[in-house]
């Protein structure tokens, strides 16, 4: 059985969360809350317990090279609704207020919506548990609940998990989530009914742009390469793959769900150099060692200095 | 058909599947949603925005200063676990020395220090299985035996220590077990084995997290950890009033560790500092309210014990007392700081920018040239990725 895992291609995002709610569909999570966010159009957040794919929306004062401009939005919308004019449909969009049908032809200055949007633009992330190669919930998991499964994703069995929390801290992505009704953890399972079942992940399937593209791990990351190579082709020199391969990212030595990025990690809210934490714990051992043989020797010391014979 | 009683629970469960169109079979079918209305949720305790501290200081990136981490979920439980534990280790080590030295006016010390490490450890068990919800989800940890997991490895090291101090402690508790002495002599210094590592591991379990403030100090809180053990240890039995010579014996104990308690605490930030963002959750909020009172304490209950004059019964008692509390709010405060690091994703994010992620141990093969492949460390002998047992289809 090959490896497989997703490579999420951030630049073909729309930002449409069908990933989101196939993947609540599928595999049947509770809703989250209907809560608002108030800050931009994700009302989602985060990844969680029930929420296995989230799209992260975030809004930047800059421009990505190659994307069109506010008026390019204007004018096809005004092409596509040009058929409905007679009808008296000429307007339907606040946008086209700024800009008299008229002068399209010809250069107009930008109206103040238009002005609002230029050196803007929208970066979307579907974010999802990326199933580590060295995973930090799989290392800590106290009762042997979270295995590495044939296809090589990350898998939380619920039946032997006994909501220690202790993943919950040991990932360096806030991953994994403990359900405070259900007292157990979850996360993304890499849809792994639907791989025994020989289907795409629900996320995967559903995606309608191919942001979203599932496969074994070698041959995405051979076009993940390509598609860097023409975005950068292009004029978009930011583009770049987040954790493709253990020489990326030695923390985790490579992810399983791995990311085309235009802007740095922080921005789509990813730790810019994850670690697995065991990776550092020997160390930590060590110092305990220090600590509780200074300790013996204490007690030791006390007891001997304070003796009555 | 459907009961009306099941079509009520359908529409409770916030899947809002009617049983009549679909089944519940999916990855998630099995987790439970008790309330319609959504979990009461604690206000978030969220850390000093660093405009507010210091103006001048520009924050980097972050999306919409959400945290990228997950909050720890440990209640109160687990800190007040981390006293116990350390408490029953720390004591079971005292007796043992004890037992060892010998001598007149030790026989007190030696049966309370059993008592207390015996009792200690039924109550940590106690308070696990209190976090965990029922006692089952505790015989889970047993299932396997796992390197590569600090709570994996205290669950063992407490478990074992329990059975040892309960047998120790049997001929103080039922007057009819004397018989048994020689056997719980040599389970007393079984449980001083074990108790060293019960004592200091609570430290390596948080700091095998994510958690940015964990994660740094991961040199320093093993031993704080096994040094508050100790001055609890102190305390409690200064508190008890513990007379003779083996009253004496756990004071100096207890005053040792306090002094090496109140230098690891400014180690600790130290420690911390090396990522000022990182230092922040040991200063502010919650954490850094605790952390400063553990200091006083503790600061307070050596200033008693070294004032001049021998030191009267009631004033051991006080300094015990502060000792005790002292060591608590030490353990409080350092999980209460976790929550806020967690919280800040500043945190995180410079801890890593400066060179402290997965460069750091980059950093260390260079230093030290080895073998070519730059392996990530792992503990020896065992398989870290899980992909040795999923290849020969063993459970693991």
């Amino acid at each position: 059985m090959p490896e497989v895992g997703f490579f999420t291609d951030t630049t073909l995002c729309i930002g449409c969360k069908a990933c989101e709610v196939a993947c609540k569909q599928w595999n049947q999570l509770p809703d989250d809350g209907f809560e608002f966010t108030g800050m931009s159009y994700d009302n989602t957040g985060q990844l969680g317990a029930s929420t296995w794919r989230h799209v992260a929306f975030v809004e930047r004062p800059a421009e990505l090279p190659g994307q069109g401009s506010p008026r390019d939005g204007v004018e096809a919308g005004h092409r596509a609704f040009a058929e409905l004019a007679p009808l008296g449909q000429a307007a339907p969009t606040s946008l086209l207020h700024d800009i008299a049908p008229t002068q399209l032809r010809t250069p107009v200055s930008l109206g103040p919506t238009q002005e609002a949007l230029a050196g803007f633009s929208w970066l979307f992330l579907s974010d999802v548990c990326k199933h580590c190669e060295r995973a930090g919930c799989l290392e800590a998991c106290p009762t042997g609940a979270i295995l590495r499964t044939e296809f090589g994703s990350v898998y939380v069995q619920p039946d032997v998990c006994n909501g220690c929390g202790y993943c919950v801290s040991a990932c360096p992505f806030g991953v994994v989530e403990r359900r405070a009704d259900d007292g157990r953890a979850w996360k993304c399972t890499l849809c792994y009914d639907r791989l025994e079942g020989g289907l795409v992940p629900a996320c995967a399937k559903a995606c309608p742009t191919a942001s979203i593209q599932f496969g074994p791990l070698d041959a995405l990351r051979a076009r993940a390469a390509e598609r860097v190579d023409q975005l950068r082709a292009r004029g978009v020199e930011q583009a770049y793959l987040y954790g493709e391969d253990a020489a990326s990212q030695p923390g985790t030595q490579g992810l399983h769900a791995f990311f085309l990025l235009c802007d740095e990690p922080e921005v789509y809210g990813l730790p810019p150099d994850p670690v697995v934490p065991t990776a550092k714990i020997v160390r930590s051992w060590r110092a305990m060692a220090t600590g509780v043989l200074s300790l013996a020797a204490l007690a030791l010391g006390a007891v001997f200095t304070a003796r009555r014979v | 058909m459907l009961d009306p009683l099941q079509e009520a629970q359908a529409s409770r469960d916030r899947r809002d599947i009617d049983p009549r169109v679909g089944a519940l079979l999916g990855e998630a079918a099995a987790q439970r949603v008790r309330a319609r209305a959504p979990a009461p949720r604690r206000e978030p305790e969220r850390p000093t925005p660093a405009q507010e501290a210091a103006p001048w200081i520009e924050e980097g990136p972050s999306y919409h200063g959400l945290p990228v981490l997950k909050e720890p979920v440990w209640g109160w439980e687990i800190p007040t676990y981390f006293f116990t534990g350390g408490l029953a280790g720390a004591t079971a080590v005292l007796g043992a020395a004890a037992t060892l030295a010998g001598g007149r006016g030790t026989g007190t010390l030696v049966r309370r220090c059993r008592l207390v490490a015996a009792g200690g450890a039924a109550l940590s068990a106690a308070l696990l299985v209190k976090d965990l919800g029922r006692p089952g989800r505790f015989l889970g940890m047993l299932r396997v035996f796992r390197p590569t997991s600090p709570m994996n490895m205290g669950t063992w090291i407490l478990s074992a220590f329990g059975a040892c101090a309960g047998l120790a402690a049997l001929p103080a508790l039922a007057p009819g077990a004397a018989a048994l002495a020689p056997a719980a002599d040599v389970a007393a210094y079984g449980a001083a084995a074990l108790g060293l590592p019960l004592v200091g591991y609570t430290g390596v379990l948080i700091a095998n997290t994510a958690v940015p403030v964990w994660q740094q100090t991961r040199n320093t809180l093993p031993i704080l950890f096994a040094f508050s053990g100790a001055v609890s240890a102190g305390g409690l039995l200064d508190l008890w009033g513990t007379p003779g010579a083996g009253g004496e014996m756990a004071h100096r104990f207890g005053l040792v560790a306090k002094g090496g308690e109140l230098a690891l605490s400014r180690a600790l930030h130290r420690e911390a500092r090396i990522v000022p963002r990182v230092e922040r959750a040991l200063r502010t909020g919650r954490g850094g309210a605790l952390l400063a009172a553990a200091r006083t304490l503790l600061a307070a209950s050596a200033l008693l014990d070294l004032l001049p004059g021998r030191g009267s019964r009631l004033r051991r008692a006080a300094s015990g007392g502060l000792a005790l509390a002292g060591t608590l709010a030490i353990r409080l405060g350092v999980v209460a700081a976790g929550r806020a690091s967690a919280r800040d994703p500043h945190a995180t994010f410079e801890m890593q920018r400066a060179g402290r992620g997965a460069a750091e141990l980059a950093r260390k093969e260079e230093a030290a040239p080895g073998e070519a492949a730059p392996a990530m460390p792992s503990i020896p002998g065992v398989d870290a990725t899980g992909k040795e047992s999923s290849q020969h289809g063993a459970a693991p």
